[in-house]
């Protein structure tokens, strides 16, 4: 199975990296943050040439953000997550641009609902919010409730 | 030519082509920089339609989810409903019977039906040709009424339910559904005299806005605008969900990458939707058209993640769920197809075009604001 192949090849390639095939088509790889970089270059060598997207979970109990890249290979037909973990305290990461143009606008939204940096990313600009004075409302942290009863008072 | 001419030639303006310009379709807006007709800078402002859908769906249990996901896009709701009740069946291991399976690949495929009938409306209006709008807007109304039908609502159906369907198909339904199917193949033919074949037409949209495979592989554009370029992707063969690998269907490509290739894959997509509807009606097994899912009000889902994708009338659409054990959802991500091909690769293509081609390229691209907001 070509699943199983991709698993043999980054578990021996990647100290620490722990892969499991969670079903057909379907490759969950969780790594240290600092071997991202390289890992998603070497996947995309191995025909995952798409980024699907990027997507970012607050685990709040552990103070950390869990980085999630959504990887698929064209000629597989497989979907891979790339998942790392960084510090929610002081959330700054490398961007991906170099490798994929579209990680763009996808690490400015996470930048914008998470607060996270990405360092190499020229366009960290506000992208879906307006004037936006508060805490990254995608946060786990963030009360909606509070803020829609203190923007839109009522009597 | 005089000196103010050249002056007003060379001068750079900003302009902002908003929501309330008569050119945009939906509620989106683009910074353009431009040198008298020609766009030298384009920056897309996204987010007059943010709703915050993915927090709120934190928010509340899971069922409750299902009246805010229709609404991530107007045009073509049902796929939304269709990759939300995949995560939380994949996650909760629910099983769907076979029938639902296929009263959901029926939804799914009117749902492209309407969105790409809704795009031709637009499109000939935009172009400035309303008599195509007029027709297919008609036809799309009649699938409205299907939808009424079956799921009591016409824009926004919450017919696609975590294992199963909400209803079943009511008497009369597949009757009035043959009928209506017939009467759209009837005016694909005036579609095609009056406006994909017609010179002005062609004219009008060859060779504009040509996304080059290379740009469309880079910015992770998906849906018609990939297959316009001549690459043959389709979520529903490359991962069949639904009833889709028992289904027999082409995937319409073309080559050339441009705003008319682009329409043209659309235009027999149209016409693969409907062999679809056909074939979903012939085959259509016996059964229930639904499991029971447990209280609403107690369900907790176990902990896990899952990832699972389709494809809309747009692209790849796909949903990352992550659920902590508990009796809401610990996160939701939507990947939406018009994010790609509306920011960037709109950005690109906008670049030395004329100003009066930014309306024509928005339609082009089948670009849904309300998706890119969320």
């Amino acid at each position: 199975m070509r699943e199983e192949t991709i698993k043999q090849d980054i578990e021996k390639r990647y100290d620490g990296s722990c892969v499991s095939v969670q079903r057909r088509q379907r490759i969950i790889v969780s790594v240290p943050k600092d071997s991202v970089f390289s890992l998603v270059a070497y996947m995309k060598e191995e025909g995952f040439g798409h980024l699907s997207f990027i997507t970012c979970v607050d685990w709040i109990k552990e103070g950390e953000f869990e980085l999630v890249y959504h990887l698929a290979s064209y000629q597989d037909g497989i979907h891979a997550m790339v998942k790392t973990r960084i510090d929610r305290a002081d959330p700054t990461y490398l961007s991906l641009v170099p490798l994929f143009e579209n990680a763009q606008t996808y690490e400015r939204e996470i930048h914008e609902m998470f607060g996270v940096r990405f360092v190499g990313n020229g366009r960290l600009i506000p992208f879906l919010l307006t004037n936006w004075q508060e805490m990254p409302p995608m946060k786990k942290d963030f009360d909606t409730e509070a803020y829609a009863e203190r923007m839109f008072e009522h009597e | 030519m005089n000196d103010i001419d050249t002056k007003i030639k060379e001068r750079e303006l900003t302009l902002y082509f908003g929501p309330q310009h008569i050119g945009m379709v939906g509620n989106f807006g683009i910074t353009l920089t431009v040198k008298g007709d020609t766009i030298q800078e384009a920056v897309a402002t996204p987010g007059f339609l943010h709703r915050g859908f993915e927090k709120m769906l934190e928010n509340v249990r899971y069922l409750q989810g299902f009246p805010f996901v229709c609404r991530i896009n107007v045009m073509d709701p049902d796929p939304n409903e269709q990759v939300y009740a995949m995560a939380i069946e994949e996650l909760a291991g629910l099983e769907v019977p076979p029938r639902a399976h296929y009263l959901r690949t029926m939804a799914l495929e009117m749902s492209r039906l309407t969105s790409h009938l809704a795009w031709l409306w637009a499109y000939g209006n935009e172009l400035g040709f309303d008599t195509i709008g007029h027709w297919s807007m008609v036809q799309r109304d009649y699938f409205i009424d299907l939808f009424d039908m079956i799921a009591g609502g016409r824009v926004y159906h919450m017919y696609i339910w975590p294992g199963g369907v909400r209803r079943d198909m009511p008497e009369g339904f597949e009757a009035k559904m043959r009928q209506t199917l017939d009467g759209l193949e009837g005016s694909l033919r005036d579609y095609d005299s009056t406006f994909f074949n017609n010179r002005v037409f062609r004219k009008r949209a060859s060779g504009i806005g040509v996304l080059t495979q290379e740009d469309a592989l880079r910015f992770g554009v998906t849906g018609s605008c990939l297959r316009a370029t001549g690459i043959k992707r389709d979520v529903r063969i490359e991962e069949p969900y639904a009833a889709y690998a028992d289904l027999d269907f082409e995937v319409p490509t073309m080559t050339d990458g441009d705003a008319y290739a682009r329409a043209i894959v659309i235009r027999k997509e149209i016409e693969q939707s409907i062999s679809i509807i056909r074939q979903v009606l012939d085959k259509l097994p016996t059964g229930p058209a639904w499991n029971r899912v447990p209280n609403p009000f107690k369900w907790k889902i176990p902990p896990g993640e899952t990832y699972v994708r389709m494809e809309s009338a747009r692209g790849e659409l796909g949903a990352y769920a992550v659920s902590d054990g508990s009796e809401k959802i610990h996160r939701i991500a939507y990947r939406v197809p018009s994010y790609p091909h509306g920011i960037l690769a709109l950005e690109t293509l906008l670049r030395g075009m004329n100003i009066a081609d930014v309306g024509h390229m928005l339609l082009s691209l089948n670009i849904a604001a309300p998706e890119i907001d969320r």
